[in-house]
């Protein structure tokens, strides 16, 4: 059995300060000391801000790479974002203090088209998550304009992680405002857990197919794995960090997978409807072999995990059915009853096929929300970043955003609109 | 045989076998299927890592070319995809600005990138 506790802080509030600490619900940030840390990046260039937002504000973040919740380990193995930021040595027990309702949000451009919004206000708040944060924007720039995409990716990723921790880590001697408890058993323990209920694992599929669309485990590519098995108290650890950002609205950001909320309820549920035996992480490769490859191993370690059903969730849209429905049949076949969390490109009008694959074993799918949508976002005071990028983003087209910068785009090219997780606003209440 | 085809010139160059069709992502998609008709293995997904039809101008698929009796589980994908892109709109690479087409291309070769060096198609200089 593995103990994890997460120390909250809640922060309601940002504002600059002389010295970066917690008090009171105010999260104070030193700028020019966390400006210091992320300059150190040789890759990043000398124009580099960073800027504040809160909820409600009259403010549009765009175009936005990754959000990640900032954490940081106060007592237990590793550190936090291991393989990423700190050394390879497994997390997942001990004491992590987080800095909830905050978030680093890193924007910058990088390939075009491949960012996304946030507006903390308006109609456009209502379809992103992150619009409830009090966030703390690093407006990064490379410091040559035609310096390698890999490298410039890498080094705005690391600059939102190193952010993150320096946050947390500044606030370490805060008194939590509550400790959240969590243990996961070891496998022994989980087959001798409550016999009367059905054994259930959580198939965690992660987009690995390149450059803006990979994932990384403990700073492994996920793309170079076979599928493997992880406990959820290490993806609350910042086990697996994003370096993808297409599309906007599907996109499993970093701050997703801290707080993954298909791990939180199978955790609230284990010993009540069912017995959560683990999570078993998967990749989404471009090719025909590497992709039944992955779908028959990681079915296969369901089958030896001796599960009776899996919960299934996607990221990502296009070739990343093909795995989704191929994991979905592959452990039907076994015997091991499947439930699947995706999203919809059906079209603007709704009309089209919504997933690019399907399978007749298949039937119990629940959407995270049509991506096609169109909305539209009207000005707002301040944008931090580039509003001109809403031509080109992925949901935008030429002449998304008029003269007086009202944006019309589909939502995927909000952040987490459609989070395949359903780390999302969009949802169905019955009345 | 093992071989690219694709509309992105920009990755033609990269390869050592590939057949270039001067058209729209369906072109490359119709004419695949055409191959898989006489026999063709598909090796890499016919659909784009997570863009639309009206967000990748480019498509590009590696094929084993064969003749022989047709595999069905390349024609079934390749239908699937050319049905797809049927019911789209679609962008073609003529249509839009020289930035935006050489950014779309580096895409479509950053994301055929891992296949190509698996089935040994990239030019070793630029591994």
């Amino acid at each position: 059995m593995t103990k994890l506790e997460l120390h909250k802080l809640n922060v309601k509030s940002l504002k600059f300060s002389d010295k970066t600490f917690f008090a009171d619900g105010v999260l104070n940030v030193n700028k020019s000391e966390l400006l210091s840390i992320i300059a150190e990046d040789p890759l990043l260039g000398k124009n580099l801000d960073v800027d504040l937002a809160m909820p409600g504000e009259k403010v549009r973040i765009m175009p936005v790479k990754d959000v990640i919740e900032p954490r940081y380990k106060i007592e237990g193995k590793g550190q936090i974002f291991p393989g990423m930021l700190s050394d390879v040595e497994s997390v997942g027990e001990g004491k992590t203090l987080v800095l909830s309702g905050c978030a680093v949000l890193t924007a910058g451009k990088l390939v075009r088209f491949q960012e996304g919004i946030i507006d903390m206000s308006g109609p456009g708040a209502e379809f992103t998550p992150y619009s409830k944060t009090c966030n703390v924007v690093l407006v990064l720039e490379p410091s040559d304009p035609e310096m390698d995409k890999h490298d410039y990716e890498k080094a705005c990723r690391m600059a939102g992680l190193k952010a993150a921790a320096y946050l947390a880590k500044s606030c370490a001697d805060s008194k939590a405002d509550k400790v959240e408890e969590y243990e996961f058993a070891n496998i022994r323990e989980a087959m001798n857990n409550y016999p009367e209920l059905p054994k259930v694992g959580y198939l965690y599929m992660l987009q690995t197919q390149g450059l803006l669309h990979d994932t990384y485990l403990y700073g492994v590519d996920v793309k170079r794995i076979l599928p493997t098995l992880i406990s959820p108290l290490e993806v609350m650890d910042g086990a697996i960090v994003s370096g993808n950002c297409v599309s906007a609205c599907d996109k499993n950001s970093t701050y997703s997978h801290q707080n993954n909320p298909v791990i939180a309820d199978m955790l609230k549920r284990h010993g009540k409807d069912f017995n959560f035996v683990g999570c078993i992480v998967t990749n989404e490769n471009v090719t025909l072999a590497d992709k039944k490859r992955s779908s028959s191993y990681a079915t296969k370690l369901a089958a030896m995990l001796g599960l009776d059903g899996v919960v299934i969730t996607e990221e990502g849209f296009g070739n990343p059915d093909a795995d989704l429905i191929m994991n979905c049949w592959k452990a039907e076949r076994l015997g091991i009853k499947t439930a699947l969390l995706t999203d919809e490109y059906a079209g603007q009008d709704g009309a089209s096929q919504s997933l690019a694959d399907s399978c007749p074993e298949g039937n119990a799918c629940v959407t995270a929300g049509n991506a096609n949508e169109v909305i539209v976002l009207p000005p707002m005071e301040k944008v931090i970043g580039y509003a001109h990028e809403a031509n080109v983003i992925a949901g935008g087209w030429n002449g998304s955003l008029a003269d007086d910068g009202t944006i019309t785009v589909e939502l995927q090219a909000i952040t987490g609109a459609t989070s395949e997780l359903g780390f999302t606003k969009l949802g169905a209440y019955t009345l | 045989m093992l071989k690219l085809i694709t509309n992105n010139s920009d990755l033609l160059n990269k390869v050592k076998t590939g057949e270039l069709i001067n058209g729209s992502s369906l072109d490359v998609l119709i004419n695949v299927r055409s191959l898989v008709h006489f026999g063709s293995k598909i090796l890499t997904h016919p659909l784009c890592g997570n863009l639309r039809p009206n967000h990748q101008p480019f498509r590009s698929v590696i094929i084993d070319e064969q003749n022989g009796l047709v595999d069905l589980e390349s024609l079934s994908l390749i239908e699937d995809a050319v049905h797809v892109y049927e019911s789209s709109k679609l962008i073609y690479p003529n249509e839009i600005d020289e930035l935006t087409r050489k950014d779309y291309a580096f895409i479509d070769f950053e994301l055929m990138k891992a296949s190509l060096i698996q089935y040994n198609l990239l030019r070793r200089d630029l591994f």
